[in-house]
């Protein structure tokens, strides 16, 4: 099955899912439509028809600034987007939460990598080589604070190599997971942070 | 006009992107765009090494078993050679896994297309009543002493223009952080006319504030409300000389032209 009869299947007529800060549904005319978990109750919605416009929409927060990660906690509210097709549905869906329905449907179908967070710092150079050297003890606390405090998605890497990686118990239904296969750009650069810090301290 | 028809191969645009640059991605998403529209490929993404979907998220979400991977770059060096291949793990020009071909195609910024691109860019900020015979062209890249990279593909596009078809009075390169300095322009030029072609992927800090004040047209940085407006008061009277200063180069819709030819390129170079 492919992507986009994937994602149709899983929304029938009628039918509700909740994926990270949205709520999707497909109504009883057959449309797939998606706005803000928080706008369920609201009557004046946006009408946002296009991945464009919904890319454009998801880059900033209500302050106006840039986001770069587009699963931390400040989606934008008072849009909806409706659309007939799966495909178009799923387009609009990646300008706001990009490839996390496939790797969603990766991970059900076992195909999804997990790679360790050790070995994703090994691999970087340039000004990201030093983040290999983070000890034990801080690369829990990439995980545990910096992640959890900026992002919605589920972690399932390990932090170490050799390490299995954490299984991933579903907490509700009806609900589309955000998961986490590998560290992202920022995690790596507060990863460089943290271990320039230990170099630092040591040197003293 | 390309020709490639490719319905049952994706294509997959790779971009820098940026944590702090809004405007950083814009230009890999709108030549998606344009190409998706054309229909000759079965699908068409994006990938960032600084935002999302990065280069690691990517798979997932092609479908197609064969793919061809362009990287919007100015040119080849530590990304084109080091990073991107490391993090889609491709090991020559074309990489099979599992059931998949992944073809590696060169970077945007080293196909001899750009030339044309860059000569068509700069008549297009100049306007069609300025003759380029009475126009110096500059191209200006960032440059840095710690390579020669940096300047090399701006160094190689300046002589194919001098040579093109379009008579610039003058073709020259210069640098952000390396001799020839663009703030020398008005030295190193002597015709009436000068125009100014930025030669990045994408506008930014530097085609926005950095540029503008090293030419003299912006007297300090400034966070306008548009960054684009700094490209809508052409043209800037300076010293007796009129000077146009335009957008980067890889923000011009034809760069979506110059992907195709990477892939076509690819194709002719490897027989297949």
């Amino acid at each position: 099955m492919t992507l986009e009869e994937t994602l149709a299947a899983l929304l029938p007529i009628g039918k509700k899912l909740g994926f990270g800060e949205l709520h999707l549904r497909r109504t009883e005319d057959a449309l797939f439509t998606a706005h803000h978990r928080e706008d369920a109750n609201e009557p004046n919605l946006h009408s946002l028809d296009s991945a464009r416009e919904l890319r454009e929409w998801a880059k900033y927060d209500d302050e106006g600034a840039f986001r770069p990660l587009k699963t931390a906690p400040n989606l934008r509210k008072g849009w909806i987007t409706r659309t007939p097709e799966a495909q178009e549905f799923l387009s609009r869906l990646d300008a706001i939460y990009p490839g996390l329905f496939a790797t969603w449907v990766a991970y059900t179908q076992e195909r999804l990598r997990i790679v360790p967070l050790r070995e994703t710092l090994k691999r970087q150079s340039g000004m990201y080589r030093i983040s290999a050297k983070i000890s034990t003890e801080r690369v829990e606390q990439i995980r545990k604070e910096f992640c959890a405090r900026n992002c919605l998605r589920t972690i399932l890497w390990p932090s170490e190599e050799g390490s299995a990686h954490d299984p991933f118990v579903p907490e509700k239904i009806d609900e589309i997971p955000l998961l986490c296969s590998e560290a992202c750009t920022l995690a790596i650069n507060h990863a460089r942070v943290l271990a320039l810090e230990e170099s630092l301290t040591k040197t003293h | 006009m390309n020709s490639v028809s490719k319905p049952e191969s994706a294509l997959l645009i790779l971009g820098h992107g940026s944590t702090e640059n809004p405007d950083s991605s814009a230009p890999c998403w709108d030549h998606a765009e344009t190409i998706s529209a054309m229909g000759c490929f079965g699908s068409v993404h994006c990938a960032f090494w600084k935002e999302e979907p990065s280069f690691r998220q990517i798979w997932p979400m092609i479908e197609e078993r064969e793919v061809y991977i362009v990287p919007n770059f100015i040119s080849e060096g530590y990304f084109t050679k080091q990073v991107l291949p490391r993090e889609l793990e491709l090991s020559g020009p074309t990489t099979i896994r599992e059931d998949m071909r992944l073809h590696y195609c060169a970077p945007v910024g080293s196909h001899p297309s750009m030339t044309k691109l860059l000569a068509n860019h700069a008549l297009e900020i100049m306007g069609e009543t300025v003759r380029p015979e009475d126009t110096a062209l500059i191209i200006v890249g960032h440059g840095t002493s710690l390579s020669k990279n940096s300047a090399k593909a701006v160094k190689s596009q300046v002589q194919a223009l001098r040579q093109g078809s379009v008579p610039f009075a003058e073709v020259l390169d210069a640098y952000m952080e390396e001799a020839p300095y663009i703030s020398d322009w008005a030295k190193q030029t002597s015709a009436a006319n000068v125009v100014v072609v930025p030669f990045f992927v994408a506008d930014g800090l530097h085609s926005y504030q950095d540029i503008p004040v090293l030419l003299g047209i912006e007297p300090e940085p400034t966070a306008a409300a548009s960054h684009r407006e700094v490209f809508r008061h052409n043209p800037h009277m300076i010293n007796g000389r009129t000077l146009w200063y335009g957008s980067s180069i890889g923000t011009d819709p034809s760069l979506a032209e110059v992907i195709l030819d990477q892939v076509a390129d690819f194709d002719l170079k490897y027989g297949l």
